[in-house]
């Protein structure tokens, strides 16, 4: 059996828009194993987001139980939320919200500001953060002189900054076109093998979630059904050029030679 | 955003920091026509039995004029009120005038012809006195013709110095501010106007050249009238030989027993001498009255609008300190509104509420330090001229141009902004930036994370 990072029990999430009540969530039961690599699929209004920022701290519940490892965070107060979003939890969103008054390397900076961590420390840091996503030479660029896939690696770098165990991704290749969605998924696979970083994805597109190794379908508020993905420790993968099979790590398509 | 701060601030305090300004210069103002009103009781109570006599007053090139005689463009003796100042019709106005040809000249006279006064009854002292200017000649065009004028740089007046009038009668200057007053018997001597120390750079005891003589400087007297009067003293004898003015005189003061017999004095001297200008003490009074009048009445306007200025700049310094905290207020939440993406960001990556809202309220405090500073070059530049535009009263209404040189401030209200002011309109600025701030730093902080991210 292995080690369980997040655990809801029953959760429940429901907020009032204007006089009608609405149950976002409702007797959610799931439990997301440390290294997996998770989607989180449904349309619109389903909850997606609804849970992943109950399961991110943004948000409390109205019901249930959401254990980060042993820890219930339900339960805790607003600043022990805040530490626990600084060290354990990281961030994808999908308008990749990086201030755009900083350059990128100031952008993955930002997160260890509330650590302990010198100067040059967060530098180097940031530096190496920037060349794993491949942006190395861009430190420089703020996000407007940067395009949007790679806005999106820079965001994935700060939300690696202060090396969580989980990440959450909110619909990180929704404002993306296809190259760059699999770009994307597959920097999120990589870590996912390489560093075994836990990834919880939501997104409402099939062919970015089929790349995972699991599958959750919500439906207003509910789980409807669960399934397997192409599993990534088959470190296979699809070239979204030519749809052949590639390995995890290829830098160029075997079959169309077109670089991954 | 931050511009548009930055100049409403700016404008906010700029207009009570003129306003400001303006009160002081009307204090100033208030305060000089005090003094001037105790000069001019003074000077009504020294005159009663006084009667000057002078020859008309002359237009130079024109009427008779004895060598080496310069206009007298300053006002002669102690009291301030020159003879032909009362003279030549003008009143009041000459008196507040400051230009070399608002007054006509004294002419010079033959002492001896006024000998006969002395022997009119009741008669007490007759002071013969010679007064002449000396300066640099510039030359003026005027109506296409060129016209030679003096600029004086001092006035010399020459008094008979016999114990019999010194010691009895009131024609020396009588504010000795160092050394001695002129006595009888001094010679060679020379009693300094405060105003002249300057232009000779002597002090008491120091020997100073006047029109190639020596004369050593026995005293210092200062401003006794309104006018700005430079005026040094020396022996008649003396004043006559270094004027080439030998048996000249420019003016005959009369002193009559008593003040009930000054009128026929006066008229029994016009009688005698139908060519004199003759003034008594009374006629010289009435003007002095209406003079103190006139004082008071500037006096109780200048106070007037000095409590109107108050309340106006209590007023707008209200309204300024209001709509600055409003501004700020309004900003601040316009950003804050602006950026609830950046706060949700902020909070979901792991920063605490608190460091979100002292960020905000810095931000605020230092939006506000910057507008301050920008608020105070603005005001510095544009308080006068809105003040003007706000207070009219103050710079033309109320006081004309003749008042402020009876004040002596030599110019209409000024509007200075001073280090202090600077400063405190600079704290109340950052007071107020973190006053406005401190709302929607809390109303951030309070912002649910996720609440939020789901702003667009």
């Amino acid at each position: 059996m292995s080690e369980a990072v997040l655990k809801l029990e029953n959760l429940s999430k429901s907020y009032s828009l204007g006089k009608r009540n609405v149950q976002a969530l409702s007797n959610l039961n799931l439990q997301v194993n440390k290294g997996e690599f998770v989607a989180i699929m449904g349309p619109s209004g389903s909850g997606k987001t609804t849970l992943l920022n109950v399961l991110g701290c943004l948000d409390k519940p109205t019901g249930g139980k959401v254990l980060l490892g042993e820890v219930d965070i339900t339960k805790l107060p607003e600043k022990k939320l805040c530490k626990i979003r600084s060290s354990k939890i990281g961030f994808v969103f999908q308008t990749f919200n990086l201030l755009s008054y900083l350059n990128a390397r100031e952008n993955v900076e930002l997160p260890m500001e509330v650590t302990k961590k010198s100067k040059s420390e967060k530098r180097q840091r940031a530096s190496e953060l920037l060349e794993m996503v491949g942006l190395s030479g861009r430190e420089e660029h703020r996000p407007q002189r940067l395009s949007a896939g790679e806005q999106q690696r820079v965001a994935i770098a700060r939300a690696l900054a202060n090396d969580p165990a989980i990440i959450l991704a909110d619909e990180p290749t929704g404002n993306l076109d296809t190259k760059n969605k699999y770009e994307i998924v597959t920097l999120l696979a990589n870590l996912n093998i390489n560093r075994g970083t836990t990834i919880i994805m939501v997104t409402h597109d099939s062919q970015m979630a089929s790349q995972t190794e699991r599958l959750i379908f919500l439906n207003d508020g509910k789980i409807t059904k669960e399934k397997q993905g192409r599993h990534l420790a088959k470190k296979k993968l699809t070239c979204p050029y030519c749809g052949s099979r590639t390995q995890l790590g290829d830098a160029i398509c075997p079959s169309c030679k077109k670089r991954l | 955003m931050i511009i548009a701060l930055g100049f409403s601030m700016a404008i906010m305090i700029s207009i009570p920091a003129g306003i400001t300004a303006n009160q002081e210069s009307t204090l100033n103002l208030t305060e000089n026509l005090g003094n001037t009103i105790t000069q001019t009781e003074a000077t009504i109570n020294q005159t009663l039995i006084q009667i000057d006599c002078s020859l008309s007053p002359s237009m130079e090139g024109f009427g008779f004029a004895p060598p080496n005689m310069g206009r007298s463009d300053f006002a002669p003796p102690g009291s301030g009120f020159a003879p032909g100042q009362f003279g030549n019709g003008t009143g009041m106005p000459g008196a507040f005038g400051g230009g070399a040809f608002s007054r006509g000249g004294t002419s010079a006279m033959n002492e001896t012809l006024y000998d006969d006064i002395g022997s009119i009854e009741s008669v007490a002292a007759v002071v013969p006195s010679l007064q002449v200017s000396q300066g640099t000649n510039q030359t003026v065009e005027m109506f296409g013709r060129s016209f030679t004028r003096l600029v004086p740089d001092y006035v010399i007046e020459g008094i008979p110095l016999t114990s019999s009038l010194v010691d009895s009668y009131p024609i020396l200057p009588a504010n000795i501010t160092a050394g001695r007053n002129l006595q009888a018997g001094d010679s060679g001597v020379v009693l300094l106007s405060e105003n002249n120390t300057a232009f000779f750079e002597a002090e008491v005891g120091d020997t100073i050249d006047i029109l190639g003589q020596s004369f050593e400087v026995i005293g210092i007297h200062g401003s006794s009238g309104v006018e700005d009067v430079t005026t040094l003293y020396v022996n008649l004898s003396d004043a006559q030989s270094l004027t080439n003015n030998i048996g000249y005189i420019t003016s005959v003061t009369v002193f009559a027993d008593s003040s009930d017999v000054v009128t026929e004095v006066a008229k029994a001297i016009s009688s005698l001498h139908p060519e004199l200008l003759v003034v008594t003490g009374q006629q010289r009074l009435d003007q002095l009255e209406v003079m103190k009048t006139n004082y008071e009445t500037a006096l109780e306007n200048a106070e007037l609008t000095l409590t109107q200025t108050q309340s106006i700049a209590v007023q707008e310094i209200i309204v300024a300190v209001a709509a600055t905290s409003l501004i700020v207020l309004f900003v601040m939440l316009y950003t804050v509104r602006e950026r609830t993406k950046e706060i949700g960001t902020l909070k979901a990556i792991g920063f605490s509420n608190w460091t979100v809202m002292s960020q905000f309220m810095l931000e605020g405090v230092l939006l506000s330090l910057i507008a301050g500073v920008v608020g105070i070059a603005i005001a510095s530049i544009a308080a006068p001229a809105l003040s003007e535009l706000l207070l009219p009263a103050v710079n033309q209404g109320t006081f004309g141009r003749g008042f402020t040189s009876v004040a002596n401030s030599g110019t209409i209200a000024s509007i200075t902004l001073t280090p202090q002011l600077a400063l405190i309109a600079v704290g109340a600025a950052v007071l107020l930036g973190t006053l406005g701030s401190i709302y929607p730093a809390w109303r951030t902080s309070r912002t649910r994370p996720a609440e939020a991210m789901r702003y667009e």
